[in-house]
């Protein structure tokens, strides 16, 4: 099927009236960007897709209360990490690492660096899932949408419904627990280097 | 600044989040202090690995899995249901159709192909598909197992235990999603197509409480019956089964 040509405004008005294509046109530009912001959160590739779905759905069905003039896709963001937020408490807490196929996913090109770099790599990642995995929903979010998204504490306050103070003790809490977690990792580096 | 700033006022001041007045304090201090100098060269070290941690990307169908998802929740219409008795005979129609025409194009093309390859190299290249063709068949067998299952399950007036069910489309799922990859990465695009199709009624029928309306059944029913999911997965059977029996032929060779 041709896919239909729109900048996300022109979607969104679309899609307001039940255009379904339109729709179709917001969710394939930005289903990996919701995806990266979910697999962050909860640290698992099949989760992370039941949230991007999730993400979508309730977009769509909020889409009346979107105002034309935001940015889409920061709204967009916002839904995801509540989407997010509500999935993880929903569900058990999970220990485990990631599925064997998240490494068959990596494409050839991704696979340039040395052994050393990739299992330093996957120590990193190991250590700081485990570190964000102690967080608490709410904690991992503010935090991900500080670091990664660099969204004003004002904005996260507003996205996760939350005072100044508890934003900014959320990020605080999930500093400290990197720094403690990833701090092996970086004597490591350093003697190495 | 003429004390030490805290660890938060460090964070705070590392993202950028301090009044200006205070972040020229804290940098005023830090050339000055060794001590509180080392902790914010740690601090920033630490948020750059951060950065490090990688996230997977998805594959080059995802895009497509997801509309599909969505759509299906969003926009999916909900038909009358077919009985059974209107499209089995059909789909049993068009099954035979299919597999004997499977059954045809696969064994002369593969099986000359596979004679080359090996007569080429004098290695089997074909392992990699053996080893998905042999997971694949349990795993869609046991998949249409569960449609069987759900298509016949008692139409109880109340609530439906579905826990047994609910449980088997876990493992499904997760191992069906592995095997979707990999055949996407080996080409096997038709078989990741059925893979794909049945998928949004595993992630439903998973999420679903171990005890189901009437209503929630008859739509998962109507979803296997409407998309044909049992015929696709029973045709998806038989060609993985033919294919896993070129390679045997294959593999033994003339004698």
């Amino acid at each position: 099927m041709k896919q239909m040509h729109l900048d996300d405004a022109a979607a969104v008005a679309k899609a307001k009236g039940g255009d379904e294509e339109a729709f179709r046109v917001l969710v394939d530009r930005h289903s990996r960007s919701i995806y990266r912001l979910a697999y962050r959160m909860t640290g698992r590739a099949e989760d992370a897709e039941d949230v991007v779905q999730d993400t979508f759905v309730r977009a769509y069905r909020q889409l009346s209360r979107f105002e034309e003039r935001s940015n889409f896709a920061t709204w967009l963001y916002r839904v995801g990490f509540n989407c997010a937020i509500d999935y993880m408490r929903s569900r058990p807490r999970r220990e485990a690492a990631e599925a064997p196929d998240v490494l068959e996913r990596r494409p050839e090109a991704d696979r340039g660096p040395s052994l050393d770099d990739l299992v330093f790599a996957g120590e990193i990642g190991a250590c700081i899932e485990t570190a964000l995995g102690s967080l608490s929903p709410q904690e991992r979010a503010a935090f991900l949408m500080r670091h990664f998204h660099e969204y004003s504490i004002e904005e996260i306050c507003a996205a996760l419904d939350l005072k100044s103070n508890a934003a900014k003790h959320s990020i605080f809490r999930a500093v400290r627990k990197m720094r403690l977690a990833l701090r092996p990792l970086m004597d490591t580096r350093l003697v190495k280097t | 600044m003429h004390t030490h700033p805290s660890d938060d006022d460090l964070i705070l001041h590392a993202y950028g989040d301090c009044r200006p007045e205070v972040a020229r304090g804290i940098d005023d201090h830090l050339e000055q202090c060794a001590q509180c100098t080392a902790v914010w060269t740690e601090l920033r070290q630490t948020l750059q690995l951060v950065d490090a941690a990688d996230v997977p990307e998805p594959d080059a169908g995802f895009e497509r899995i997801v509309w599909a998802r969505v759509q299906q929740e969003l926009f999916a219409p909900r038909p009358a249901r077919w009985s059974a008795r209107q499209w089995l005979p059909i789909a049993g129609l068009a099954a035979a159709a299919l597999v004997a025409m499977a059954v045809v194009t696969t064994h002369v093309d593969r099986q000359s192909a596979s004679a080359a390859t090996i007569a080429r190299t004098g290695v089997d290249a074909r392992g990699p598909e053996r080893v998905l063709l042999t997971a694949l068949d349990g795993h869609l067998e046991q998949a249409e197992l569960l449609l069987v299952e759900l298509l016949n399950a008692p139409d109880a007036p109340d609530r439906i235990e579905l826990a047994f069910e609910r449980a088997s489309a876990e493992d499904l799922l997760s191992s069906g999603r592995l095997y979707r990859v990999t055949a996407h990465h080996q080409g096997d695009l038709r078989l990741a197509r059925v893979l794909e199709d049945i998928e949004p009624v595993l992630v439903d029928l998973a999420r679903s409480p171990d005890q189901v309306d009437r209503r929630s059944l008859q739509s998962l029913q109507s979803r296997i019956e409407d998309q044909a999911l049992l015929f696709k997965v029973r045709t998806a059977v038989h060609e993985v089964r033919e294919r896993q029996q070129d390679l045997i032929t294959v593999s033994e060779g003339p004698l």
